[in-house]
């Protein structure tokens, strides 16, 4: 029989013990949680049916569901994929290792989510499995970022052999229009040949003409781009820009049914831009805009020139909305139109360069681009460029 | 405007099929035409022949048409180059013979333009021989030599001036 004294030491210090234990378990509670609730990764745990049991903030805002969102759900429904993630689990769970794998999870609102995972088993102290621990990190940004590069890689290797197509190009390109010329010329006092037979001659010789000026207009406005011209920025009045840029197009104009209005703000406004490239740029929405109604075919096309001053923000911006009564643009044409050599023109008509290049230069000066269409009814491109 | 017949054109760029109809056409206009495909052979031709006008393209394998243009002036001094250059190159081309040449034209060429750059080189050409010619025969007669020695001081001009 022990005495009392020696059971009552025992039991002080079994105390003793159970108290170190406790501190040790509030310690590393306490650093679970401040990692669990401060890491931006998405951290969960999942029971060995894969119901959550539990999953810190950062993977709320990384797939914008709460907890109670999520509470009693499985991991697997979140994976775009459930039948990979279940069998990426049993894996963990069967073999009772660390796995890891890319999965991609679905945000509340639709969007694919790519995470780099992380699943390791977990066990009670008999060895049991559990359930299990998972780590995700949203790489969405990183692999977007990884496309970016490889497309701008290749981008660039384009532009490299574009630019020494078009140089070869120019060659023969003014070789036709001097032929052409001489044929003219020839014709224009040939004997033995028929009056109706030499106007024919000449008018096919003057569309070759005009053929080989449109080539030269296609190669002149890659090589322009290509070119790292040096830009000289002035501070010009957009309205008069605008203006200007339609009487340009006037012979455009004059074969189609479209009414151009007019609705700026009052006075000029000004930006601070290389005259011919913002031209360029409003060159190309309003002959698109033009192409666009002609398409349609309707009677009377409208194309509405419009400018807004938005002062709201830190600097003011001046809006030029360009609208047009046209085809429109569908959805799936919509993520496209930006890409290099994009084009639903037929073949000759468009370059696929207009959009892309006009998008490049905003962006360089400040602004940005972007629009609203419905097939069928008309399309408004909208430039934002900041005032001068 | 002098007639177009007086206008002696050297023609010099390595894309022969252009230079083929371009001298045809100019040809059908009246001027003498002589087409050349390279700096050197245009260099050589020179050597024997007077022209009044050059048109040169700057980028040429061999003697490029800056430095083609300098050598054709060392022979005739008179003579009138105009350079096409290519997109881009005009700067250098510039930088490198601005003194030189009589006018750069960016390629591809109009046409029109092309022979109204010619005649202004043309007029340009005639203007400088011949305030030039001037002043070397009112300094022939003030140097006092005596018949016959003006008579052939003036044939050693009329070749300098290429007036046959």
């Amino acid at each position: 029989m022990e005495s009392r004294e020696t059971l009552h030491e025992k039991l002080n210090k079994a105390n003793e013990v159970l108290l170190e234990q406790k501190e040790t378990l509030h310690r590393t509670r306490g650093y679970l949680e401040n990692v669990l609730e401060n890491s931006r990764d998405m951290i969960f745990r999942a029971d060995s049916e894969g119901v959550l049991v539990s999953f810190n903030p950062g993977g709320e805002s990384i797939l914008g569901y709460t907890w109670d969102d999520l509470s009693g759900r499985e991991m697997k429904e979140l994976a775009e994929d459930p039948h990979g993630f279940e069998s990426l689990a049993l894996d963990c769970i069967e073999k009772k290792e660390v796995v890891h794998a890319e999965i991609p999870f679905l945000h509340k609102t639709g969007r694919t989510i790519y995470c780099r995972v992380v699943l390791a088993p977990l066990t009670n102290s008999r060895e049991d499995i559990i359930g299990m621990a998972g780590v995700c990190r949203d790489i969405t940004a990183w692999r977007k970022f990884k496309q970016d590069l490889i497309r701008v890689d290749r981008l660039a290797e384009v532009g490299r052999i574009a630019s020494g197509i078009v140089h070869e190009l120019n060659n023969p390109v003014a070789v036709i229009g001097e032929i052409s010329g001489w044929i003219g010329a020839v014709a224009s006092d040939a004997e033995g040949l028929g009056e109706g037979d030499r106007e024919e001659i000449k008018t096919s010789v003057r569309h070759i003409g005009e053929q080989t000026k449109r080539c030269r207009n296609i190669t002149g406005q890659l090589l322009s781009f290509v070119r790292e011209s040096k830009l000289s920025t002035t501070s010009l009045d957009a309205h008069e820009l605008l203006r200007g840029t339609v009487d340009l197009l006037t012979p455009e104009l004059k074969f189609t049914d479209v009414e151009i209005v007019y609705s700026f703000m009052e006075g000029p406004v000004f930006v601070n831009a290389d005259k011919q490239l913002l031209e360029q740029v409003f060159v190309n929405f309003i002959s698109n805009a033009v192409y666009a109604v002609k398409e349609k075919g309707d009677k009377r096309g409208r194309i509405t020139l419009e400018t807004y001053l938005d002062d709201t923000g830190g600097s003011p911006m001046v809006e030029i909305k360009i609208s047009d009564t046209g085809v429109g643009i569908s959805m799936k044409n919509q993520k496209s139109i930006y890409e290099y050599f994009f084009t639903t023109k037929p073949p000759g008509k468009g370059t696929g360069l207009g959009l892309p290049i006009s998008r490049d230069i905003i962006k360089n000066l400040g602004g940005s681009i972007s629009l609203e269409s419905e097939p069928g009814e008309g399309t408004t491109f909208m430039i934002r460029l900041p005032v001068s | 405007m002098s007639e177009k017949s007086d206008i002696r054109v050297l023609l010099i760029d390595d894309e022969e099929t252009l230079v083929e109809y371009l001298s045809k056409r100019l040809l059908r206009e009246g001027y003498l035409v002589k087409a050349t495909f390279s700096g050197e052979e245009a260099v050589e031709v020179a050597n024997n022949d007077d022209f009044d006008v050059a048109v040169v393209d700057l980028k040429m394998p061999g003697m490029d048409g800056v430095e083609t243009q300098k050598r054709l002036k060392k022979i005739q001094p008179f003579l009138q180059s105009i350079v096409l250059t290519g997109h881009g190159t005009i700067d250098t081309a510039l930088e490198s013979g601005k003194e030189n040449a009589f006018k750069y034209l960016l390629k591809p060429i109009e046409y029109d333009n092309l022979v109204e750059s010619i005649n202004e080189a043309y007029e340009q050409k005639v203007q400088l021989q011949n305030a030039r010619f001037k002043d070397e025969v009112e300094e022939i007669y003030r140097s006092g030599l005596g018949a016959r020695g003006i008579k052939k001081a003036m044939k050693k001009l009329s070749k300098i001036y290429g007036i046959s």
